[in-house]
């Protein structure tokens, strides 16, 4: 096994004019969960799909579990594509020991090992089920079972959380731990930033085909500076004037208080900004130190280009690493 | 490889082992068996054509009873051949006396059996081969017979009298009475005019018999009226020349013996018999079978690509398994559905023919096998066969691939379709003549060349042409399986299928 299972360098995917991932570069550390975060069409399946060579990139090079394609490595990697689905007409424990041994499984062992997980997940009484007669519920358990059955060492997942109810979702995140308990290195594309900030041990954001930033949560919010949630009747202005203070953001306003976000400099001590508020007699009702959430990070990192450069939060975190 | 086969086996098993399949096996020796009950049924049952002649010469009502005799007698030897096919064994059989011994069906061997006994006789004669729980020989029912018709028709004075008298029973409004005093609907009427003869006697035109039915469909009664009648004029010009009337009758059985050969066999084997037109027409039946399963095939490979395409499985596959295994697969598995029904037949024929014991089933099987399973040419059918196949089936993957249903797939269907069916109006051409110039120009179009060289393979066709048409062939499918397979992977998996001009862009090298 190798300490970086996943390694792109500099890949670019060119479909005739339209450029769906321009010049990325990553890397995935062996038994951690990399959560892969980006806006819809930001080209995190295609950039998927190329480290599985389903598709080939048009420059740059990638390496996976040792290899140059994918091919020669399949049984070792799982893979839960976006857009799923089952044969209709195939049983539920068929449906999982056929994706089973397609990736390298002996039919007897890939039966075995398809039975045991349905009752593992509780669904051992619909093993003999035709997938159609499955709930949706139900038939994506089916689909995430097919993808762990050959037990791959590398887990490649794409948008696994979408579709499923609160309920599954939970499942689907003990899952993912255990996973990873279990030594497996685990990739997974999402929207969603709860299960990223909950799970990831490290994240890449991108954006139009573009690295935004690549890192852990913490590095990101020490990109981010420090926020102050501040409720005063006094004006922005004040508190501008203050050492240490970045910027005064006015959030709401209800009668003579206004709710202000105070960026601090990556210096900067919170309560020494308290001090010197309190001895420039600034009235304050509410004062709240707050880390940027991943939502936050994620909004202005790959929101609007021109809100948030590309490349200077992404230079910023990898120089923090 | 391994991964091929899973996938093979896998569409495979889909399809023969679905219930609509194991239904139709199931169901195909009942309603085979049903059929042919049914056809003997509705023989037996047939109704006894009851038929009146009014016949003012006096002359020709006994020529037409002895023509309805004679085709019975006729159909009662044939039924005897039948007979003994079924339930008595071949070499057996053969040692019969002459008469009785399965034998041409003809006016002489008739006339033989009458006089060895008839088939009572036959039937003592055979009785001690007979196989255990054979039914006694039945002859079949008379299909016609003579009635007197109503007693008004005696007094009629002529033939419109006669049609006046007859016409409601022709009309079914009131029934006729028969020999043995029951009722039965009048089925035809016959009626011959004073100075009925052969046309042009004197110079003047001859009248005309008159043929009355309300049936216009069988016209086996008409056929056998108008043959007797035939007969009977042929017969008095006979006499009329100075030949005795028998003397027509033995002319007319003449037969003369006439064998067809081929000149690329030694002396003692250059006789044409039945395994070499069988032989000859291996490569048109091995042709329409070839149309056929591509049809059927090609609906498969149709539908259940689309499946994979709008059920989004294929990109599971795809990170399984490379684009060509997953085609590859897929060929093969549907390749073996297409040739599963027709081995089963083949199969499922061959033991009938075995366990049924029916010698009459051995003499075409027999030959059919031989010239499967002996001929030389064998191989070059299954090779030009897969050609054609892999060729065709490419070609309804590529369509699957770059549609999300059926109705996205019907705007390409239509086209293809008529390329696969469009050298069928030509076959005849080719089949009669292998090495002419439709044959030779079928032979240099690569999506025909598997069926022209098939339906030439027997006839020699010059080397080189082949040769060359197939290293053509071959070509074409590499580029073609290479440019098809391009458009299957990258449209394979996008979400929604590409508009006809996109899929050109498609096949080349960088659009995925």
């Amino acid at each position: 096994m190798t300490d970086l299972p996943v390694q792109l360098e500099n890949v670019t995917k060119r479909y005739g004019t339209f450029t769906a991932v321009d010049d990325l570069s990553f890397s995935v550390k062996q038994g951690e969960i990399y959560g892969f975060l980006g806006p819809n069409g930001a080209g995190k399946t295609t950039t998927l799909r190329m480290l599985l060579d389903i598709v080939q990139p048009s420059e740059g090079r990638v390496s996976i579990l040792g290899s140059n394609s994918a091919i020669s490595v399949r049984r070792r990697i799982g893979y839960l594509p976006e857009e799923r689905g089952l044969y209709r007409k195939m049983k539920a424990v068929d449906s999982i020991a056929y994706f089973a041994r397609l990736r390298g499984l002996s039919g007897g062992k890939a039966k075995k090992r398809a039975y045991a997980l349905l009752e593992e997940f509780g669904l051992g009484a619909f093993a003999r089920s035709k997938c159609e007669a499955l709930s949706k519920g139900m038939a994506q358990k089916v689909q995430l079972l097919a993808t762990i059955a050959h037990e791959p060492e590398l887990l490649i997942l794409d948008e696994p959380f979408s579709g499923l109810d609160p309920i599954n979702q939970q499942t689907l995140e003990q899952l993912i731990a255990d996973q990873r308990a279990g030594g497996r290195t685990i990739i997974f594309s999402t929207h969603v930033m709860q299960h990223a900030e909950r799970l990831c041990d490290r994240f890449l954001i991108i954006a139009k085909g573009q690295k935004r930033f690549e890192g852990t949560l913490a590095e990101a919010r020490a990109g981010f500076g420090r926020h102050i949630h501040v409720r005063s009747s006094a004006p922005a202005s004040a508190f501008e004037s203050l050492p240490g203070v970045l910027s005064v953001r006015l959030e709401r306003s209800a009668g003579d208080e206004h709710d202000y976000d105070v960026e601090l400099a990556d210096n900067a001590d919170p309560q020494d900004f308290l001090r010197q508020a309190m001895a420039a007699g600034l009235p304050m009702t509410r004062f709240e130190q707050a880390g940027a959430t991943l939502h936050d990070i994620f909004v202005a990192l790959a929101g609007d280009e021109e809100e948030a450069p590309p490349a200077q939060p992404a230079r910023r975190a990898e120089a923090a690493e | 490889m391994k991964q091929v086969l899973l996938i093979a086996w896998r569409e495979y098993k889909q399809y023969v082992f679905s219930r609509g399949f194991l239904i139709f096996l199931v169901m195909f020796p009942v309603g085979l068996a049903a059929l042919t009950a049914a056809l003997g049924l509705a023989e037996r049952n047939k109704p006894v054509r009851a038929f009146v002649i009014y016949d003012q010469t006096d002359q020709y009502a006994d020529e037409i009873d002895r023509e309805v005799e004679r085709r019975h007698a006729l159909s009662t030897l044939n039924a005897w051949n039948l007979y003994l096919a079924a339930y008595a064994p071949a070499d057996a059989a053969e040692a019969l006396p002459e008469p009785f011994a399965p034998d041409g069906v003809s006016d002489a061997r008739v006339k033989a059996i009458e006089d060895a006994g008839g088939y009572e006789a036959g039937e003592a004669a055979v009785a001690d081969i007979l196989r255990p729980g054979a039914p006694p020989f039945e002859a079949p029912r008379a299909q016609f017979e003579r009635v007197a018709g109503p007693p008004a028709l005696q007094d009629a004075t002529s033939l419109e009298e006669a049609e006046e008298i007859l016409r409601p029973y022709l009309l079914e409004e009131r029934k006729i009475v028969r020999p043995d005093g029951s009722a039965a609907p009048l089925f035809a009427a016959v009626l011959i005019p004073e100075g009925f003869g052969p046309p042009q006697q004197n110079g003047e035109e001859a009248p005309s018999a008159q043929f009355w039915s309300r049936n216009l469909t069988d016209t086996a009664l008409e056929d056998l009226v108008g043959n007797a009648l035939d007969a009977a004029l042929k017969r008095e010009a006979a006499e009329a020349l100075g030949l005795p009337r028998a003397a027509l009758d033995d002319v007319a059985a003449i037969s003369a013996p006439f064998d067809a050969y081929r000149p690329d066999r030694e002396a003692e084997e250059a006789q044409l018999d039945m395994s070499d037109r069988i032989e000859t027409l291996m490569p048109a039946a091995l042709t329409y079978m070839l149309l056929v399963i591509i049809f059927g095939v090609g609906n498969l490979l149709l539908t259940n690509t689309i499946e994979e395409r709008s059920n989004k499985i294929v990109e599971i596959l795809l990170s399984s398994v490379t684009a060509g295994q997953l085609m590859m697969g897929k060929l093969i598995g549907i390749a073996a559905v297409g040739l599963t029904m027709p081995a089963i037949f083949l199969v499922g024929g061959l033991a009938g023919s075995a366990t049924l014991g029916a010698d009459a089933g051995e003499s075409v099987m027999g030959p059919v096998i031989a010239s499967l399973f002996t001929s030389p040419l064998l191989l070059i059918y299954l090779f030009y066969f897969f050609c054609a196949y892999a060729i065709f089936a490419m070609i309804f993957l590529a369509i699957g691939a770059v549609s999300n249903s059926l109705q996205d797939a019907q705007s390409y269907m239509g086209p293809v379709m008529l390329l696969v069916f469009a050298p069928l109006p030509f076959m005849m051409m080719v089949f009669q003549n292998p090495n002419g110039f439709i044959a030779s120009l079928l032979t240099w179009i690569p999506i025909y060349t598997p069926y022209a060289v098939m339906m030439r393979a027997a006839a020699d066709p010059p080397l080189w042409e082949i040769i060359g048409a197939t290293a053509l062939m071959l070509a074409f499918a590499i580029v073609l399986v290479r440019f098809l397979g391009r458009i299957f992977r990258n449209a394979i998996l996008q979400s929604s299928p590409p508009k006809a001009r996109e899929v050109w862009r498609l096949a080349r090298k960088d659009a995925a």
